[in-house]
């Protein structure tokens, strides 16, 4: 019981130690904008006109169709993105690009407000029901021609202390990642940190040693746990195996044991090694001579 | 003379077609070890079930077609019937199947009854990160040397995961070389088992393990993904299916789902994988030195993962009590090729004592090597991928 307990105890601490209190970045990500367009990306119609750049921050391809764009706190239904456009349909990791022209007769990607350089604008997407608020994004008043504001990784909203770590953008990347990477950034950390490779070495054994390490602990303890109550039954039954159970000889010298027993039990020889005795045994009755049992119908 | 003129022509244009026309030497050497892998395969027996699929797709991968004329014939031309069969390997779906078939065949009482064996089988992995580092030396990049450092797990499927996401590129060369010394492990490990091993710990005969309760057996597939899963998540594609597998087995009730899944499914996936992985040896793309080196790496990851299983054994005699002493003979077995290397512990230990059968002491180690190699690749993927 005591050990039922440890195991338990293990468990809750590993899966509390586990439970994470980071603040995630959501599924979709307001991810770049550009509020004053005087000569950057133009529109099928030929137009400049500011942009929300929208990134699916999954890794599953998602549906923006049905959902709300606003740039009003009081009004999260100001937009609704149309249903049945493939186009909505955004591949993990991709964006799309909706133009901020109050042109919603242009397309499914035109919305029915425009940003104002002049104050904050405040920019949301809100699920289906026009109530579950999925991501949003305040681009601070004024914004300059031809700079956008958002993230420098894309869909990276939030730092390690869960503050967001939107800002002015080095770079303009409408429709286009907002870093990038040239090289996996993993590879060149460990190549400029771990060189020779010992770190990783010694972090990975320490894991692997780790992870069969929690296999075996709980193996040994499960296992005395069963060998335990396995000795408790046997020991009930009055068996041979309660014997075992209770002493500490291994099965072979049991057995050696059993079969000297046996054999001095049975014992009919005669001490002299040479001499074959024969006793009769009496058996009255044998299947092997019965009719009866070679019958497969009675005779009638 | 027109008509003759028309059927040179003819002749000219189908020989330009031909295989012959089109040979390069890297395709008769391809072809050489397709041979050589088949003949041991035959004569030998070593891994035939593996070696007889990739060498014949070596030989298949490597007869010369003309690539200009866009045949769609090669595994690496994109809608070829062999380029379908073959995304199961470079998506990585073949080896998480493989992974079920094993759970579903593989009896980890062993390990249950002497649980300490399963230590060997962390310590052994030191040959996937003693090869990545000679790797890197050697001027890979650190995702190559993961992909190649993972040839010392010694696991085909494990590798073959590993490599399709960290290095596609030596998906080939790992795979070869992975099955190659999986092959050889009875030529590769006994040597540094006698030498690393006194006559003395070779006698060393170790208690009968225990019988093992259903309920712990079905424990086991259950406590072990949430234990090694919720550490290294990347690697559950592989601890999922494997432990999935053992459930199906162990659990009782569902004995029809078990034997297709280390009967049918796992056979079937074991032609096409082989298949596929031999006739990805194109010569045009992997007769490289890049090729060379990784099997030189590989082989020393072999090496090292064998040494370091019966070093950690010899270590933890240290602390063991006598009647409890492991023979150090098993700790070859920690690296994963399931059950040969158990199999060599049996053979020496039975060439010293010929009472002393190890058999089932190893396969504990064996088994945990399994584990562990996914374990390892999972975290390589972590910090790689």
């Amino acid at each position: 019981m005591k050990q039922i307990t440890y195991i338990s105890l293990l468990f809750l601490a590993v899966l509390l130690s586990g439970c994470s209190s980071e603040k995630k970045n959501p599924a979709w990500v307001i991810n770049e904008v550009m509020v004053v367009n005087e000569t950057n990306f133009v529109d099928d119609f030929g137009q400049r006109n500011g942009w929300i750049e929208i990134y699916n921050n999954t890794a599953k391809t998602q549906n923006l169709g049905g959902r709300y764009l606003t740039n009003d706190r009081n009004n999260p239904k100001k937009y609704p993105i149309p249903r049945g456009d493939v186009l909505t349909s955004i591949k993990p990791h991709q964006h799309t690009l909706f133009w901020a022209d109050n042109e919603p007769f242009n397309g499914t990607f035109h919305v029915n407000f425009k940003l104002d350089p002049t104050q904050d604008n405040y920019i949301a997407l809100y699920e289906n029901d026009g109530k579950t608020l999925l991501d949003e994004i305040v681009i601070p008043a004024g914004m300059l021609a031809d700079q956008t504001y958002g993230y420098v990784q894309d869909g990276v909203k939030y730092d390690k202390n869960g503050s967001s770590i939107a800002m002015h953008l080095q770079r303009v990347t409408p429709s286009s990642n907002n870093a990038i990477l040239e090289e996996n950034p993993k590879v060149v950390n460990l190549r400029e940190t771990d060189a020779f490779g010992g770190l990783l070495t010694i972090t990975s054994m320490l894991v692997v040693f780790f992870a069969l390490l929690a296999l075996y602990l709980f193996f040994k303890l499960s296992g005395n746990l069963a060998k335990g109550m396995s000795q408790k039954k046997v020991a009930q039954s009055g068996t041979l195996s309660a014997a075992r159970s209770q002493s500490h000889l291994s099965g072979e010298v049991l057995a050696a044991i059993s079969a000297a027993i046996n054999e001095l039990r049975e014992d009919q020889h005669d001490i002299e090694s040479t001499i074959l005795t024969i006793n009769q045994v009496k058996r009255n009755y044998s299947p092997w001579s019965s009719k009866l049992q070679t019958l497969r119908k009675l005779p009638r | 003379m027109n008509t003759l003129l028309s059927l040179t022509d003819n002749l000219q244009t189908f020989w330009h077609y031909t295989g012959f026309a089109n040979a390069e030497a890297g395709h008769f050497i391809m072809i050489l070890f397709g041979l050589v892998f088949i003949y041991l395969a035959i004569t030998k027996e070593y891994e035939p079930l593996l070696l007889i699929p990739i060498g014949f797709g070596i030989l298949v991968g490597n007869i010369p077609f003309n690539e200009a004329a866009n045949l769609q014939v090669g595994i690496y031309e994109e809608g070829s019937v062999l380029n379908i069969l073959y995304q199961g390997v470079v998506k990585g779906w073949y080896p998480p199947l493989i992974f079920l078939g094993i759970g579903a065949m593989t009896d980890f009482s062993a390990l249950i009854a002497n649980p300490k064996l399963i230590l060997i089988g962390a310590a052994a992995q030191f040959g996937i990160f003693g090869a990545y580092i000679i790797a890197l030396q050697m001027g890979f990049a650190p995702n190559e040397a993961g992909a190649i450092g993972i040839i010392g797990g010694a696991d085909g499927p494990t590798a073959i995961f590993t490599t399709s996401k960290l290095a596609p590129h030596l998906l080939g060369a790992v795979a070869i070389s992975a099955y190659s010394y999986m092959a050889l492990v009875p030529v590769i490990q006994p040597p540094f088992m006698r030498l690393l091993t006194t006559k003395k710990e070779r006698l060393i005969k170790m208690k009968i393990p225990r019988v093992v309760s259903q309920t712990e057996k079905v424990l086991f597939p259950i406590m072990g993904l949430l234990l090694t899963a919720f550490l290294v998540p990347s690697g559950l594609p592989l601890l999922g299916m494997l432990f999935f597998g053992n459930l199906l087995k162990e659990s009782g009730v569902t004995r029809r789902l078990a034997e297709t899944a280390r009967g049918p499914l796992i056979d079937t996936i074991t032609i096409l994988l082989g298949f596929t992985v031999g006739a990805s040896t194109q010569a045009t793309t992997f007769l490289r030195m890049e090729s060379i080196k990784v099997f030189a790496i590989g082989a020393l990851s072999f090496v090292i993962a064998t040494c370091t299983g019966i070093l950690f054994v010899k270590i933890f005699n240290l602390i063991l009590p006598k009647e409890k002493k492991i023979n150090p003979l098993i700790g070859n077995a920690g690296v994963s090729a399931v059950p040969d290397a158990a199999r060599i512990s049996q053979t020496l230990g039975l060439e010293y004592d010929p009472s002393n059968y190890l058999l089932m002491h190893a396969m504990g180690p064996n088994v945990a090597g399994v584990i562990g190699s996914a374990v390892a690749a999972g975290i390589l993927l972590g910090f790689l991928y």
